[in-house]
């Protein structure tokens, strides 16, 4: 038997030939910091050293390591941190920290051998990209990994000891926190579920017998609906369970059944055929998924198509009437276009997963979620358990970006299977199953018509919205067009296109980005028509008060100041400047509870919410902290547990505006009895008075519930809601009597201004620099807020510029289901981004702090295309902005 | 859905060398049949020169060997350069020459385990019909994925030759077919293996270079590869060798291109000339017309730097 040493340590190598030394280290050896995410050598999250050299240990045969010294991030940081390990938490190069052990095994051998050969010199932005180019971050931390490579280079980190603004940070570095992937109960089996390979048919037959008479399988459960149907490739059929994966896809292969295949149909032109085949009958609508964070409002059906749904028009009839008219006019200024979004893939790090385990009847289960506390109740209530006997823990989460907010199809199988195997079982979807079946923004095409007044103000808006859901509903995106630019008289429109593609799900910000890719390069155009600054037009028809600051900071930047006309520009290589705006709503949770104790002298904050990289653990950590003069890392933070009080889904942007606000009042709470248990007041002078009197008190416990907002006290702060008439007032009220979802008053904001350069020989677009301006009040935590802001502004780009879902027209397969295909932005494709916030207009809000997750990448697609416009005089109305669309504009070819 | 003919074919024999490609097939289940795991001799694995200059590869030399070569930098700087540029630098530590002219496609199609395509024994290629935005844009054959192969395109433009375990050196035309047979990748039998890549000594003066068009700035397939060598003296085309990948199922010589620059003076109008004669020949697929624009824009670069 060959051997190889890890870690210093030697461990015996297995005899399979198909044994992949990332299996070994994480499944044998249980060295979880190695993580297995595309399983293609593509995002390098799974990287380790091999005599020092660091090599994808997703692709390596175990055999190939015979006689090797392997190092994994455990190893790197072993005895003391490694100085790129210390500069990671200084800079926060990180967010949900699933890509970080793999990041910081790379960066810390790129380190090593940078100070062996240059000293402590500073590598370059680009030496620094080319050396970390075989890995993604799909929170897109790259900023703060471009500083704290270079800074660890620098020497900057050697031997000293620092505090991190992210107070998990020490753990997501050295590859000790545990994801839902990485938990492992005795006798734990490994469930896998069998999926539809047709795109619509009717199951007639299942025999899972075969699959349960294979030895080691311990479950086999059918994940039908009563209807038997399958309605796109990848829908659930059933799951089995079995001592590992190998023996599972065997008892997979060995299902018998029969299928009686339908008609279908894929994707948004061919399903708006009127003959197209349906793929809900009225009887069976309600099992369409759901693209929005909110419950689906009526709507009529007119075959695949759901709609118009058009509550939030204003006098659409005449909008109509008067845009037809200029029309028929040929009125310059009115600008009217068809714009085409792609469908974006959520692309989370750590896949959809679930280890679920029975005691008795007490059901555990590990999720990677968004939400804790819903998710338990969903599972209560779907199972008939009490609360009591469902516990649902997530104490780190890889990433969910809207797709993990509700019960998913991998715990419901991994319940299923548990019961029946008697065991706790894991389910955790490959990368297949995740870039194809876990959700995704929908598709879109957007025909637009923005109609100026002779006076130059905003007199009609009309905007109809067609969203590739596939098997879903519930987009909203035109609508969204009506809590911005007030005008006369807005047509706005939204339809489903339903068809046998998997169902789309919530994306950060759901519907907002495609409505600003639309609506923010037609007032672009109106501003070019009208020969007017494209922010002094904004400023003139957005009377928003938060962003009226963002358009004069925006304004005032050297580099939309110093921009020119694309008449100015010549040669192969052309630069422009682009700006657009974004808004989101301000959404808190009511009922959200924050448990602040006393024990043993030290205090803990509890709630049942989880960190998904957002930083909640620190937002809670900071306003406890600071509130008693203590540092963050004085406070113990608990949560990713269903068990605490109820705490928020991190969804909607609502963490930080709903566990603030709870959390401030749990301490004046606790500050009374800690003074009323006080034996003795504190010294006087003391610099530390809270510390000691905390450090003497008894234990002590209280609880706050999320208080409701005060009276906005700035002029022009209102509920946009209520701005959007009584349709408004209804849809608020039921977002909170069906969601659990309160609007706030104030709007979130953000402003971007983008420069790129345009290669029209490659159709390349390098991106120069974006600012992003961001209202959305006080900044609780600065370092994780910018990381936030930044990482929204990548994730745009990746929208506008590579991202999109590709799939077979006929068939319906995801083709585009692994990462070398799925294209997101990795750390070369990061520009400089200088992050403003500004701080006012939220003070009716207890702590003054709304949510900043989804405002920050409303505007990027809609800036990038502007910027493109002015760089080559050409619009670009369908993104992703790729090579190819870009060079068959410029040479005047149609694209594909 | 898998296809007898599916799984007989899957059942050949495969060779692994580092498994940069095969073990995400393995995963996948695409590949299925026995593993051949080739281990270094002397003769396959580093690189060895010739009195007059010219290298040898061996077979089993990692990319990032190569890629980090002075010699070969200095000598061969369209190899490097390719070497440097593809996948990402973990896998170059692992992946190697013969492997990169062996690997198998990287079509969506095929790397579906669920959906049949000629190069798995099914009847016709799903993609023609269906999505093949990142196929080929000279239609050769009845299979429209581009060869992955970079190492391919680099050693097509400086004539290298190929040595097999059978046979002591074929050109890369002969290792990879013409790209009329859909069914495979390349056209070796079924035991013969990649043992070392000879190149020709350098010629003296000559300058080459290797560029890719991709979306991102790093690790990605490329939609356009092109690499290009010249002999410029006195301002004129003494010698030129131009080849380009992911643009055909076989890395294409381009030789009108070539044609166009051939003994003519290095100047801004004949390079771009020669650039708009780079897609002579070509027949596009609905959707990969934008090929031959990129196609264009690459030589077109590629050639005014080598110029200069």
């Amino acid at each position: 038997m060959s051997t190889m040493t890890i870690n210093g340590r030697p461990v015996p190598l297995p005899d399979d030939p198909d044994a992949l030394l990332v299996d070994v280290i994480r499944d044998d050896l249980d060295l979880t910091g190695t993580k297995l995410v595309c399983g293609a050598g593509v995002c390098g999250a799974c990287t380790v050293l091999v005599d020092g050299a660091p090599v994808v240990s997703c692709l390596m045969p175990a055999r190939a390591a015979a006689n090797t010294a392997v190092t994994t991030v455990e190893g790197i940081g072993a005895t003391q941190l490694h100085p790129v390990q210390k500069a990671f938490m200084a800079h926060d190069a990180l967010q949900c920290g699933f890509c970080t052990p793999g990041l910081v095994v790379e960066a810390a051998a790129f380190c090593d051998s940078w100070r062996a050969s240059k000293g402590t010199a500073t590598p370059s932005r680009e030496e620094i990209g080319a050396a970390l180019s075989g890995h993604l971050c799909r929170c897109g931390a790259y900023d703060g990994i471009f500083n704290a490579v270079a800074a660890a280079c620098a020497g900057q980190f050697d031997g000293i000891e620092i505090a991190p603004p992210r107070v998990e940070a020490r753990a997501k570095v050295t590859g000790s926190a545990k994801y839902t992937v990485d938990i492992r109960h005795d006798g734990q089996q490994e469930g896998i579920i069998l999926r539809s390979q047709l795109a619509h048919a009717r199951i007639t037959e299942l025999d899972l017998a075969p699959a349960r008479a294979i030895p080691g399988v311990s479950a086999a459960v059918s994940l039908l609906g009563d209807d038997g149907m399958v309605r796109f490739v990848g829908d659930p059929i059933a799951a089995v369970a079995a001592k590992d994966r190998k023996t599972a896809e065997a008892a997979i292969a060995a299902i018998k059944m029969n299928s009686e295949r339908l008609p279908s149909v894929i994707g948004l032109d061919a399903a708006r055929k009127p003959d197209s085949p349906v793929v809900f009958a009225k009887a069976s609508r309600k099992k369409a998924g759901n693209v929005s964070e909110g419950t689906p409002a009526p709507a009529a059906w007119n075959g695949n198509v759901r709609g118009p749904s058009a509550a939030f028009s204003q006098k659409a009839r005449k909008a109509r009437n008067w845009i037809a008219a200029e029309r028929e006019r040929q009125n310059p200024w009115l600008v009217e276009e068809t714009f085409r979004t792609g469908t974006q893939s959520h692309t989370s790090l750590e896949p959809h997963a679930t280890v679920a385990r029975f005691d008795g009847d007490r059901l555990t289960v590990h999720a990677s979620t968004q939400s804790v506390f819903h998710v338990m109740e969903m599972i209560a209530k779907r199972y008939k358990f009490g609360h009591d006997k469902v516990r649902v823990i997530a104490d780190h989460v890889g990433g969910g970006f809207g797709s993990k907010g509700t019960l998913g199809m991998e715990t419901i199988a991994a319940i299923d299977l548990a019961r029946e195997a008697k065991a706790p079982v894991r389910i955790a979807y490959d990368r297949h199953e995740e870039l194809s079946v876990t959700g995704y923004r929908p598709a879109t095409e957007l025909k637009i018509a923005l109609l100026p007044s002779e006076q130059g103000d905003l007199k009609a808006l009309s905007l109809t919205a067609y969203a590739d859901t596939g098997a879903a509903t519930n987009s909203t995106l035109a609508a969204l067009a009506r809590l911005i630019y007030p005008a006369e008289a807005k047509e706005l429109a939204d339809y489903d296109v339903i068809s046998n593609l998997p169902p789309g799900a919530p994306f950060r910000g759901p519907g907002g980005p495609p409505m600003a890719f639309a609506l923010e390069q037609a007032i672009d155009e109106a501003a070019l028509r009208m020969k007017l600054d494209p922010i002094a037009l904004r400023k003139r028809w957005d009377p928003n008060p938060n962003r009226q600051r963002l358009y004069d900071w925006a304004a005032g930047l050297d580099v939309w100041r110093n921009r020119k006309t694309e008449a100015a520009q010549t040669g192969r290589y052309r630069r422009g400047v682009g700006v657009a705006t974004g808004y989101w709503l301000y959404l808190w949770q009511p009922g959200v509870k924050i448990e602040l104790k006393v024990e043993g002298g030290r205090l803990i904050a509890s709630t049942a919410t989880q960190d998904i990289g957002q930083g909640s653990r620190t937002v809670i950590a900071n306003t406890v902290a600071h509130e008693f003069g203590l540092e963050p890392h004085d406070i113990d933070v608990r949560i990713g547990d269903s068990s605490l009080p109820e705490g928020p889904g991190a969804g909607g942007s609502r963490s930080t505006a709903s566990v603030i606000p709870s959390t401030l009042l749990a301490v004046r709470k606790l500050k009374e009895a800690i003074e009323r248990s006080a034996k003795r007041k504190p010294v006087p002078g003391s610099n530390a008075p809270w510390r000691e009197m905390i450090a003497a008190s008894p234990d002590l416990s209280v609880a706050s519930v999320r208080p409701e907002d005060g009276k906005p006290i700035d002029a022009g702060v209102r509920s946009p809601m209520k701005e959007a008439g009584f349709m408004g007032m209804i849809f608020g009220w039921m977002l909170r009597r069906f969601s659990n979802l309160a609007v706030g008053a104030g709007v979130p904001s953000s402003v971007q201004v983008i420069e790129v350069e345009v290669d029209t020989w490659l159709g390349h677009v390098r991106v120069l620099n974006v600012h992003t301006g961001i209202a959305v009040g006080k900044i609780a935590a600065p370092a994780l807020a910018r990381s936030q802001a930044t990482g929204s502004v990548i994730q745009g780009l990746g929208y506008a510029l590579y991202e999109a879902r590709e799939t077979d027209p006929r068939r319906g397969d995801v083709l585009s289901a692994g990462m070398e295909d799925y294209r997101i932005p990795g750390v070369s494709d990061t520009p400089a981004i200088s992050v403003h916030f500004d701080e006012a207009g939220f003070d009716h809000v207890l702590g003054g702090s709304v949510g900043i997750g989804e405002v920050a990448t409303v505007p990027t697609s809609p800036a990038l295309a502007n910027a493109i416009r002015n760089a080559i005089g050409i619009r670009l109305t369908e993104i992703p902005i790729r090579p190819d669309r870009l060079i068959s504009a410029l040479k005047g070819r149609s694209a594909a | 859905m898998t296809s007898a003919s599916m799984t007989a074919s899957a059942q050949r024999a495969e060779f692994r060398a580092a498994g940069t490609d095969l073990s995400e097939r393995r995963r996948s289940g695409v590949s299925k049949g026995p593993l051949i795991d080739l281990a270094a001799a002397p003769d396959t694995i580093g690189v060895s020169w010739g009195a007059d200059g010219a290298a040898t590869i061996g077979a089993l030399t990692s990319i990032a060997a190569i890629a980090a070569d002075p010699r070969i930098a200095a000598a061969y700087p369209g190899i490097a350069a390719a070497a440097l540029g593809l996948a990402t630098p973990q896998v170059r530590h692992l992946a190697t020459l013969g492997g990169n002219l062996a690997q198998r496609s990287r079509c969506w199609y095929f790397r579906d385990p669920h959906i049949a395509c000629l190069k798995k024994g099914g009847g016709d290629c799903p993609a023609r019909t269906g999505n093949h935005l990142y196929g080929v844009a000279f239609d050769l054959g009845p299979c429209v994925a581009p060869h992955p192969s970079t190492m391919a395109a680099a050693l097509l433009a400086y004539d290298a030759s190929i040595v097999t375990s059978q046979r002591p050196g074929i050109s890369i035309g002969e290792l990879l077919g013409d790209g009329s047979n859909g069914t495979s990748d390349h056209a070796l039998a079924s035991d013969e293996m990649i043992r070392g890549v000879e190149l020709p000594a350098p010629l003296a003066g000559e300058r080459a270079l290797y560029k890719r068009a991709i979306s991102r700035s790093h690790a990605e397939w490329p939609l356009v590869e092109v690499c290009a060598r010249a002999v410029v003296t006195s301002g004129t085309f003494q010698f030129i060798r131009i080849a380009a990948g992911g643009i055909a199922p076989v890395p294409l010589r381009l030789a009108a291109c070539e044609a166009a620059l051939q003994g003519k003076p290095a100047g801004a109008a004949v390079i771009a000339e020669a650039a708009r004669q780079a897609a002579s020949g070509a027949t596009p697929l609905p959707m990969t017309g934008y090929k031959l624009d990129l196609l264009e824009g690459v030589v077109h670069d590629v050639l005014e730097r080598l110029a200069t």
